[in-house]
């Protein structure tokens, strides 16, 4: 890997930072991991391939809400950044058809915390 | 320079160094903090609690016997309050210690026990727990009794640090901490070399020598024994701490002591040490003058530093003198040489050894040449400590005894004798032999100062007949590896090996502070022990070992001359590579 | 009109099926309204507020509303959905009570991408530190900020890392303690696992400051995923050049390594850390020599808990006054906690010094599971305290909780509820303690052994009064006489505990009862005859067959039998089982 200089972080402005506009972020932390949020993030990577869902998934730490694990956050243009908890396999597959591909918000898995 | 300090203690000013512990400075203003783990030999474990104080400014309480004093502080060293948590403590401690002080090793001579009688401590206030773990006596010189332990660690400081040995350690933790050593084996398969500085060290009775004195009364009862005894050079000096006298030469009354005891003869060690010289000394000049085996000559007198090197340094066989211990010598040369004189049957004899040292009864049955005579050399080597038992038990009152004679065919012996018994001893008393044998002369001074004293690597150098011998002399095993690898070094580079004569004691300060004498040692009372020594030999007529008459006759009448076949057969030995751990 | 969406949620916990009923409501009424295709109505599994009634979050404006009625559902669609009109009666201003600081990139970035930390800003403060500070400079925002160690004791971060730099010493070492082992408190691995860039960064600084070219991560070995991500950390750092020699085109040096705690508590103590680093005995040694005059082989060291580390980065970056603008007079900052126990949102908050405890378990936590009475709060783990709710509105701070007899520790806060025994909750602390002690020391080593016992002796029935005074003298004596920080506080939990809820320690000796249940020796179960609808369904549960009667003449416990599991009472449907 090329060395990083001075100027390639200083040039950086994190207020401008643009990950994707459509991604999900699964909280990979021990917490998440010991409530299941391996199996979710495996779930998210197979079917969305398999059901033709176009979406970054990718990992993340922990969120805080521990008792609400696994955590998956998403965000898909037109609606709001959501946080969805206590996500099992099949929540996570609704994520994918409901949430990602037809834009509405799943009932009872959202967890607005401060 | 050091930069001093002043502060109160109880309100009593004090100047002290930088970095003086609490501990040390209340001490010079006549205060006594107590402790149980701190042993003013050793540096302190802060293991027991005891030594708490307050300090002004703080509502916490500190460790007198780690903490160091600081400038102007304000130090309480006793109200109700700090007595009240010491008794706790204390209290604590008790109720993980069993209440066997009657049929314990250390009754009467207990810290723990003192302790608990200083605090008037009169009932188990909390609930007794004792634990299970099986005593080890596998050594057959030490016996560790762990449920007695109140891990306070100087065992292992002693055994890690100041040996190097590192037979012990703590086990586990929380209430299953223990001493043992590593891998919970037996300590015959660690590395323990019987020095028994641990036993010397423990607050309690976890650590004791084994007790060998009912071997001794049932030969003393037993009309078919010949009863013989011999006492090793530190014990005289020594043996007065446990009827309350210190730095004392009794060898007179010892003698007196073993006839009353009813033994038929009595040697002295330091006889067999004018003998071990003639030997060791001529195998010097045989190595140094006619190129026969590899200097430097290391001495092998102190059985802890021989089984050492033979786990630890076995490359260095080569350079240990094969000469057999002084009490070695003594014991064959009773069951060979005075039998014959005196017409005795040898199988009756029964040869006592009183020694500074746990070790000592290791050596004993050691290898085979410790069976010179046919017979078990020495019967049973029992230490300082078992001596002063002994005596009480016989009833003697010691201290007012008449001063006797020792039966002189083993029994005269010269300055050089005597001072074994203190680090740089040997070095001292082999030269002083040696100058003769390569000279023909005699030293106008036999006082080698440099050897003396308590630095743990000596070194001088000394001219004799022109050629220089670089000599060293160690003591406290953890300080050998240093010299040795000076060796190792030079042979690696091709160099001048740095010296010609090296002298290993195991114990720190020699003999004087060997692992079998009374209890709570320090620096200043092995010099104390070590000037008696001195004295002995500066108050002797004869003061090199070669002029002893008896030696002269001995050689004469019986084993020709050193290094000779007879002397080889009955006054050496021979080593071998011993594993570390025994498995 | 722009496409709002409506979140929908009953914070009342009482009302079981209420919010299905509001749902239908506002369906209806979009749909009366021809809405229903502009707005999103989603029931919501959590809305941040709790006890406040049918509560409403519309977006994107953000509003909230509390304590809707049935009748103010047409209002709401009326007004704010068509209208963006705000009801003013309704309108709940929320302000959150949480700051993200050290967490700020926890669950936001990936923690194996640096790429992810540096988008975030991640390093800028080690390029300000190198190109624009001299150590002292980096002293004097420590000092400005006031940040104090977040592993528990408190101490002040800047005289720490100065003594250090004061040190004339070639070698020097910098060491990240992640040896987090309070019960329930796992900050420190959260933030390690989430975002261990920002602890790496807070190293090379401190590494830069105290003039240190070697720093160890000490990580306890239970944390595998911890130590991975760091692991991972350390070699993209190193590959981008911001580890090693000529960090970043400066002169400054400075290399990182992970070494693994093997699962002792006492090695998160520094002098026993620093002997286990050493390959020696995990066990504590006397201090003075501080570390940062003679640490890890006798070098000047500096040992920080790795919350204190991840603050670092951002205190710099932001300069010390803005990061002393949170907090109190002596406590600035924001701390994390592992809010767990008895609430109903456990997990990790952060939030400003000086917040109360109160609008942590009520305002963040929702308060306490099954809206039972809390009883108290434990912080500080095992060697923390109690502290009743009496308490409850005192700010959080190192001085304010220690007054109160416990102390911040590392973050552990336990909400205890009146289900819960404080007998039974000293003992499990003591009891991690005696399983922990080192051995070394005997006050604590046996001092904990004998609490523990009459703890148990107390929570089996057999306790005597003179209990309470044997409990007091042992743990006083275990604060003044144990050598390390883990026996000084171990007694704390006993400590704290008698002195709040003596009269608990009494019904247990006296009355020979454990109000809460916990301590099964002493709690009945008994069936009030005046409740029991005869329905039987405590017999057919009760795995001891000591229940005795039938459907006619009703059911009792036979005490000779009852195993006290608890099964009738947790069974029975019309509370006509009661403990005693």
């Amino acid at each position: 890997m090329k060395k990083l200089t001075k100027g390639d972080i200083e040039k950086v402005d994190p207020a401008k930072k643009d990950i994707g506009k459509n991604w999900i972020k699964v909280g990979m932390s021990t917490c998440g991991v010991a409530a299941g949020a391996g199996e979710v993030y495996l779930a998210l990577l197979e079917e969305s391939k398999k059901r033709n869902v176009e979406i970054d998934i990718r990992k993340c730490g922990c969120q805080g809400a521990c008792s609400a694990e696994p955590l998956v956050e998403v965000n898909v243009e037109g609606l709001p950044k959501v946080l969805y908890g206590r996500v099992t396999k099949d929540v996570a597959i609704t994520i994918l058809e409901r949430h990602v591909r037809n834009k509405k918000l799943l009932h009872d898995y959202i967890f607005e915390i401060n | 320079m050091y930069k001093m300090i002043e502060a109160r203690i109880n309100g009593i000013i004090v100047e002290v160094k930088e970095g003086t512990t609490i501990m040390e400075a209340a001490k010079k203003a006549q205060i006594k903090i107590p402790t149980l783990c701190k042993h003013p030999d050793l540096p302190p474990s802060a293991a027991c609690g005891l030594c708490i104080v307050k300090v002004k400014g703080s509502n916490k309480m500190l460790r007198a016997c780690c903490t160091p004093l600081e400038d102007k502080m304000e130090i309480t060293t006793n109200d109700p309050d700090i007595v009240e948590v010491r008794k706790t403590v204390l209290e604590l401690i008790l109720s993980n210690h069993p209440n066997d002080c009657l049929k314990c090793g250390r009754n009467n001579n207990c810290e723990l026990q003192s302790m608990a009688a200083d605090f008037g401590i009169r009932e188990d206030i909390f609930e007794k727990f004792l634990r299970d773990i099986p005593r080890d006596g596998t050594t057959g010189t030490i016996v560790l009794e762990p449920t007695k332990c109140i891990l306070c660690g100087r065992c292992i400081e002693v055994c890690q640090k100041g040996q190097d040995v590192w037979a012990l350690s703590f086990l586990e933790r929380g209430m299953d901490t223990r001493i043992s050593p590593a891998g919970d084996i037996k300590l015959s398969e660690s590395p323990c070399v019987k020095c028994g500085q641990c036993s010397a060290h423990c607050p309690t009775g976890a650590i004791f020598e084994k007790d060998d004195t009912h071997l001794v009364w049932d030969a003393l009862k037993n009309s078919d024994k010949y009863c013989v005894i011999q006492i090793a050079p530190a014990v005289r000096v020594a043996i007065g701490e446990a009827f309350g006298v210190v730095g004392k030469n009794l060898t007179k009354k010892l003698y007196a002591l073993f006839r009353r005891l009813g033994f038929k003869a009595v040697f002295d060690t330091n006889f067999g040490a004018d003998v071990t010289i003639m030997e060791e000394a001529s195998e010097f000049v045989e190595r140094l003058v006619h190129k026969k085996g590899e200097l430097p000559l290391i001495t092998s007198c102190c059985p802890a530093w021989v089984d050492f090197m033979e786990k630890f340094h076995s490359d260095m066989i080569n350079h240990f003198s094969t000469c057999k211990s002084p009490h070695e010598i003594i014991g064959t040369l009773s069951k060979t040489y005075y039998a014959e004189k005196n017409k005795i049957d040898p199988a009756k004899i029964y040869m006592v050894s009183i020694m500074p040292c746990t070790a000592k009864k290791y050596e004993i049955t050691r290898s085979d040449e410790m069976f010179a005579s046919g017979f078990q050399d020495i019967d049973v080597a029992i230490t300082t400590r078992e001596l002063a038992r002994m005596i009480k038990q016989a009833g003697i009152d010691f201290m007012n005894l008449p001063d006797e004679e020792a039966d002189s065919l083993l029994g005269d012996y010269t300055g050089a004798g005597v001072i074994f018994g203190a680090t740089g001893g040997v070095m001292e008393a082999a030269l002083r032999t040696a100058y003769n044998l390569v000279t023909g002369k005699e030293l106008e001074d036999v006082n080698f100062i440099k050897t003396r004293g308590l630095e743990f690597i000596k070194e001088a150098e000394i001219d004799i007949n022109g050629t220089k011998i670089r000599i060293a002399v160690a003591h406290g095993l953890s300080h050998v590896e240093e010299v040795l690898n000076r060796i190792r070094q030079a042979k690696k580079e091709g160099k001048e090996i740095p010296y010609h004569f090296i002298e290993v004691m195991a114990c720190p300060g020699g003999c004087v502070g060997g692992g079998g004498q009374p209890y709570n040692v320090t620096d200043a009372l092995r010099l104390k022990r070590a000037a008696a020594i001195y004295q002995d030999d500066k108050d002797r007529e004869l003061r090199c070992s070669h002029k002893n008459p008896y030696v002269k006759k001995l050689y004469k009448d019986y084993l020709g001359k050193p290094l000779g076949e007879k002397s080889h057969k009955l006054c050496h030995t021979d080593y071998k590579a011993r594993p570390i751990y025994v498995r | 009109m722009e496409k709002k969406i409506i979140y929908l949620r009953d914070t009342d916990s009482a009302q079981q099926d209420r919010i299905n009923d509001f749902f239908t409501l506002f369906s209806n009424e979009l749909r009366d309204t021809n809405l229903i295709e502009q707005v999103q109505l989603v029931k919501i599994a959590d809305i941040g507020l709790y006890e406040k009634g049918v509560t409403v979050k519309i977006l994107p404006e953000n509003i909230v509303y509390i304590g809707i009625k049935n009748n103010d559902v047409k209002k709401i669609i009326e007004e704010t959905i068509k209208n963006n009109k705000i009801i003013k009666e309704l309108l709940y201003e929320k302000k959150s009570k949480q700051i993200r600081a050290v967490l700020k990139n926890c669950g936001y970035i990936d923690p194996e991408s640096m790429e992810d930390y540096i988008a975030a800003g991640g390093y800028k403060a080690l390029v300000k530190v190198l190109t624009e500070m001299k150590p002292e400079n980096v002293i004097d925002e420590l000092k400005k900020s006031g940040l104090r160690g977040r592993g528990g004791a408190g101490y002040p971060t800047w005289m720490k890392w100065n003594f250090a730099r004061g040190m004339n010493s070639l070698e020097k070492y910098v060491i990240c303690n992640g040896d987090e082992g309070d019960p329930g408190a796992y900050m420190d691995r959260s933030v390690l696992e989430g975002d261990p860039h920002s602890v790496l960064e807070g190293m090379i600084i401190a590494g830069y400051t105290i003039g240190s070219s070697k720093g160890f991560f000490y990580i306890r070995a239970e944390y595998p995923l911890a130590v991975e991500r760091v692991q991972k950390a350390i070699d993209q750092a190193a590959a981008a050049g911001l580890l090693g020699s000529n960090i970043l085109g400066s002169n400054f040096n400075f290399e990182l390594e992970i070494r693994l705690g093997a699962g002792a508590f006492v090695c998160g103590e520094e002098t026993a850390l620093i002997a286990s680093i050493e390959g020696k005995r995990g066990t504590p040694h006397p201090r003075p020599p501080y570390p940062s005059v003679k640490g890890l082989w006798d070098k000047p060291t500096i040992i920080n808990n790795v919350e204190t580390l991840a603050n670092i980065p951002q205190l710099i970056a932001g300069g010390g006054a803005k990061f002393a603008s949170i907090g109190t007079e002596k406590s600035k900052g924001t701390k994390v906690f592992a809010l767990t126990g008895k609430v109903k949102n456990s997990g990790l908050v952060e939030v400003p010094m000086g917040i109360t405890l109160r609008e942590i378990i009520f305002d963040i936590g929702g308060g306490i599971l099954g809206n039972r009475d809390i009883k108290a709060i434990q912080t500080g783990g095992p060697s923390g305290g109690v502290i009743p709710r009496e308490f409850l509105d005192t700010p959080v701070d190192y001085e304010n909780l220690g007054k109160l007899g416990s102390i911040m520790g590392s973050g552990g806060m336990i909400a205890i509820d009146d289900t819960d025994c404080l007998v039974d909750l000293a003992k499990f602390y003591l009891k991690f303690c005696v399983d922990e002690s080192c051995g070394k020391c005997a006050p604590c080593r046996l001092g904990g052994y004998q609490l523990l016992r009459i703890l148990e002796k107390i929570s089996e029935g057999n306790g005597e009064l003179e209990d309470l005074n044997k409990l007091k003298k042992i743990s006083y004596a275990m604060q003044k006489a144990s050598l390390c920080g883990l026996g000084q506080s171990a007694s704390n939990p006993v400590f704290s505990t008698i002195k709040y809820f003596e009269e608990e320690y009494r019904q247990h000796i006296v009355n020979k009862r454990c109000l809460a249940g916990k301590c099964k020796a002493l709690v009945y179960f008994k069936i009030l005859p005046q409740k029991c609808k005869k329905c039987g369904l405590c017999m057919k549960n009760c795995p001891s067959n000591a229940i005795l009667g039938s459907r006619e003449a009703g059911y009792v416990i036979d005490p000779q039998k009852c195993i006290k599991c608890g099964a009738c009472f947790d069974i029975c449907k019309f509370k006509a089982v009661m403990k005693e």
